[in-house]
């Protein structure tokens, strides 16, 4: 079995909903085709034909009331035609089953944060089943998004303080990922300096991507079961490693997206204060008071980042990360690596 | 002998006083009340937009050749499109035609010596200035890349220069509203006697219906930038829901006015097609009403279809559903428009002339804009197309193949009346061919992009998309050479171009009636109107040449 093509016009259609988008978009191509052919055909064909000549001239404008209605009125059957199917396509595309499977999305500046049913987290990449259809319950965490995946001809804005749902039934297994962009504008760092996919994914609105894998269900099911045990304990990686918490955190100091605010150089502060002089460091604050960082506050600024905002970091807001997101025992990985960032 | 006949004739014509050497200190253009010294100011000064929109184009442009960062960051290149598309919208394509062109001959056409607040009119262009002066200035001082839509809440979050360009859009407004309004007034007060509804030309009627749109959706804007700024200085929440604001709300506000201000980009410059076409077929328009009130219709229609640009906005699907619906409607007075003008075409004397090629590639353009916007307004293959580059390149026939090329068109054909120069018809032609291979090979490419998944205003993409980028920067290359061509062209005219006759074309249009260029007054004399702007056969030969001017001048003496 090949992996099904898109054609000139169309990515390959891997949604349930594909076949019927397309359709109507190759029905209103021919029907542009047809209509764009005879209206410039009439206007070369006259231009040539009554192109100015000695001794010939114009004729007289008539009118004809009947002409003008008739091309007036008879277009409304072609628009009604579109309009009518265009609308119930979409009723079905906006409608999901109810045995979908609910996967939470939220989009942030700009990475995306998957939640699967079973609380197993995945960033910038997702794993859904073949056949079964998920609905999608989006939100935002700072500014517009939106979700959206060509071959699965679905698009639906994230927005920040209410939820948008979507859904889609994928129908074949992919071999290379799908991928999912982000179509509304959502801006870059200031000052970053390329922004390119190869060297800084997930860096800007161009490069808020993630990878979208088709597995078969019960796939699905055991990866996102492995994905929810691996999630409470340092990956295997780490085992050899002489501090395997302090290396767990370093992953997810970038699988978590903090690297894309927080830098460990302590020159570097943008957007979020460095981390590299924090651990054990007292920290003074917008308001004027002042902690030792220790593994409460840090805890702390992890799930309510807004309780106390580091002096001179007034201007961006960091995403709070529950217990869903960021586990205790991934915050205790975190602090273990603050710790060692300060050896 | 005959030699020095003309030489005489030319002497005694550059004695005549026109509008350009009847006065001639910098004052007195500064502070000139006469619309046509306002209209050419106008028109300088959109040009100058027009250049520096197309020179961020093509910054853009270069940057997408290749995947990957080429020579400007995210960042800059986000800056960059957002000015591209700011500039392009309010400083060039809103005021051009109507601040431009239409201040300069809807006067003219009527008959009238001038609009009926020249005061005014001067106002509003120093307002226009003011709001570019803004608008450079924040876009030098600061950081704003939020794109020209200023969707909140990127906007409200950005920096404080975001404040100042909305300022310049607020005070832009202003000015657009104060020219609408002199051109209602003046078209309903100033005719010439004789000059019924019936025989306005069409240039005006889309010029009136641009301003009855400009009143109504002007507002909107100025309202929606208010509220912007009241937002941002003293965080009320309005549209940011951090602040306990709504942000789709913005976007119903934002497009409650930018729908609409399609169709003032769009009428006016179905205005010039129209007299273009009149002119270089020798044949009145077919369907003169119906032409007339299509124009109508589209500034009302547009008022209720917003909604299409929010389809996958999170809207309720009852909404989507009424505004897919009535979207639809939009196709009926833009096809009828096509259709009249093929049929003005049918038993015409068509001559190719430089504006008639402007004219018939109006109709090609428009005809593409108009026709994917089937797939827009299509609830279903909306949710595809949205936000990518179909989207893009859309608009940019609708904008550029439309209202652009309709817009050089009128200045291919007024430039004779308005500078007394010809220019050079080979010149012009090479430059037409520049801009419309070019803009095709630009835009087209951008439909496939956009319809294979594309996504708009992206700094970098995959692999995949590059051949078709690649292809699309060659053509805006192309279209920007084409571009300089016709400034070197029309310079050149300027400094060594013929002397213009008073028709040049053989229209029978009332602006092609008086001296070139005009008298300061328009008219030695009112003239007295007896037939329609279009009625060729109620013209002699020699009339559409030559006949005009003497017979004012008869009434006169
Ligand atoms: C959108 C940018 C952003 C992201 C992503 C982000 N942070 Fe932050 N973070 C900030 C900013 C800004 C501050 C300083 C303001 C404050 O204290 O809330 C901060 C402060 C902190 C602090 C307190 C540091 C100090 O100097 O006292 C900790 C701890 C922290 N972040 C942890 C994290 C972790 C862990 C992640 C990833 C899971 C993360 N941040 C992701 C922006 C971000
Ligand atoms: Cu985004
Ligand atoms: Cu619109």
């Amino acid at each position: 079995m090949t992996a099904p093509k898109g054609t000139t016009q169309l990515p390959p259609q891997l949604s349930t909903i594909a076949p019927e988008v397309d359709d109507m978009y190759m029905f209103i191509y021919w029907v542009a085709v047809v209509s764009f052919l005879l209206i410039t055909g009439f206007m070369v064909y006259y231009v040539v034909k009554y192109r100015r000549r000695e001794g010939m001239k114009a004729e007289p404008t008539g009118h004809s009331t009947l002409i003008e209605l008739v091309w007036t009125l008879s277009p409304l059957i072609l628009l009604a035609y579109l309009f009518h199917s265009g609308f119930s396509s979409f009723v079905k595309a906006a409608v999901p089953p109810r045995d979908a499977i609910e996967i939470r999305v939220t989009g942030m500046q700009w990475s995306w944060v998957f939640e699967h049913p079973n609380g197993a987290i995945q960033q910038n990449e997702l794993i859904v089943p073949k056949g079964k259809p998920v609905k999608l319950i989006m939100s935002s965490s700072d500014v517009l998004h939106s979700f959206y995946i060509p071959a699965f001809r679905i698009k639906r804005d994230v927005v920040p303080g209410m939820y948008t749902t979507a859904w889609f039934e994928p129908t074949e297994e992919t071999q290379e990922p799908l991928t999912l962009f982000c179509a509304e504008y959502c801006g870059a760092p200031r000052g970053i300096s390329s922004g390119s996919l190869v060297d800084e994914p997930n860096s800007n609105h161009s490069t808020m991507i993630a990878a979208i894998t088709v597995v078969s269900p019960e796939e699905y099911d055991r990866t996102v079961h492995q994905l929810f045990i691996e999630s409470q304990k340092p990956p295997a990686d780490c085992d050899g490693n002489d501090d395997p918490m302090a290396c767990w955190g370093e992953k997810l100091y970038s699988s978590k997206g903090c690297v894309a605010c927080h830098s460990t150089n302590p020159a570097v502060n943008q957007p979020g204060p460095s981390w590299a002089l924090v651990w054990g460091e007292t920290r003074a604050f917008e308001d004027g008071s002042s902690v030792v960082a220790d593994e409460n506050y840090i805890l702390e600024s992890i799930r309510q980042p807004q309780a106390k905002i580091v002096k001179g970091f007034g201007n961006v807001n960091m995403p709070p990360y529950g217990e869903r997101n960021l586990p205790k025992a991934q915050v205790d990985a975190i602090i273990a690596y603050m710790k060692k960032l300060r050896q | 002998m005959s030699t020095a006949a003309e030489a005489t004739a030319a002497a005694t014509a550059d004695q005549v006083p026109n509008y350009l050497n009847h006065e001639r200190s910098i004052k007195s253009w500064l502070f000139t009340v006469d619309h046509k010294r306002i209209g050419l100011m106008y028109l300088v000064a959109t040009f100058a937009a027009l250049l520096l929109g197309g020179f961020m184009a093509l910054l853009v442009r270069t940057e997408l050749m290749l995947p990957g960062k080429q020579w400007m960051s995210a960042d800059t290149y986000n800056q960059v499109f957002t000015l591209h598309g700011a500039i392009m919208v309010f400083l060039f394509i809103i005021p051009a035609i109507p601040g431009g062109l239409g201040n300069f001959f809807l006067p003219i056409m009527l008959g009238a010596k001038d609009v009926a607040f020249p005061k005014l009119n001067l106002f509003s262009f120093y307002i226009y200035v003011i709001g570019s002066v803004l608008a450079i200035v924040a876009i030098l001082s600061g950081h704003i890349d939020t794109g020209w839509t200023f969707y909140t809440p990127y906007s409200t979050r950005a920096d404080n220069s975001v404040l100042w360009m909305t300022m310049a859009v607020f005070v832009l407004g202003f000015s657009s509203i104060l020219t609408a309004v002199n051109f209602i007034a003046t078209v309903h007060t100033m005719r010439a006697p004789g000059l019924t509804w019936k025989r306005l030309p069409l240039f005006v009627w889309g010029a009136y219906a641009t301003s009855v749109v400009q009143i109504l959706a002007t507002p909107v804007l100025a309202i929606t930038v208010l509220m912007l700024f009241v937002e941002k200085a003293f965080e009320i929440g309005i549209f940011d829901p951090s602040l306990g604001g709504d942000p789709i709300l913005f976007q119903h506000f934002f497009w409650f006015y930018s729908h609409p201000a399609v169709y003032i980009m769009i009428l006016p410059g179905m205005g010039i097609v129209n007299e273009l076409i009149a002119t270089f077929s020798r044949r009145a328009i077919f369907g003169y009403m119906f032409v007339a009130m299509s124009s109508i219709a589209l500034g009302l229609l547009g008022f209720l279809v917003w909604g299409h640009h929010m389809f996958t906005s999170g809207m309720s699907e009852y909404s989507a559903m009424v505004f897919s619906a009535l979207t639809m409607l939009v196709a009926i007075p833009s096809g009828v428009k096509i259709f009249n003008w093929l049929a003005t075409l049918y038993g015409g004397s068509i001559s190719l002339q430089s504006p008639m090629l402007y004219a018939l590639a109006f109709i090609a353009l428009f005809t593409i804009g108009g026709l994917t916007g089937l797939p827009l307004a299509t609830l279903i293959t909306d949710i595809h197309l949205h936000d990518t580059y179909f989207v893009v390149a859309h608009f940019h026939y609708v904008m550029v193949g439309g209202t652009v090329i309709a817009f050089l068109g009128g200045l291919h054909y007024w430039w004779p009346k308005m500078t007394g120069k010809m220019y050079s018809e080979t010149l012009a032609r090479i430059a037409f061919t520049l801009v419309f291979v070019g803009f095709n090979t630009t835009f087209l490419t951008q439909f496939v992009l956009g319809s294979q998944g594309m996504p708009r205003r992206y700094f970098d993409y995959q692999d995949q998309f590059q051949p078709l980028h690649m292809t699309s920067s060659f053509g805006a290359y192309i279209l920007g050479l084409g571009i300089v061509l016709i400034v070197w062209m029309f310079v050149r005219s300027l400094l060594k171009g013929e002397r213009a006759p008073e028709n040049p074309w053989g229209s029978a249009g009332f602006e092609w009636m008086t001296t070139t260029p005009p008298d300061p007054h328009n008219f030695p004399v009112t003239p007295v109107i007896e037939r329609g702007p279009y009625d060729y056969d109620l013209c002699t030969e020699e009339e559409l040449y030559t006949g005009f001017r003497k017979d004012l001048e008869a009434k006169k003496a």
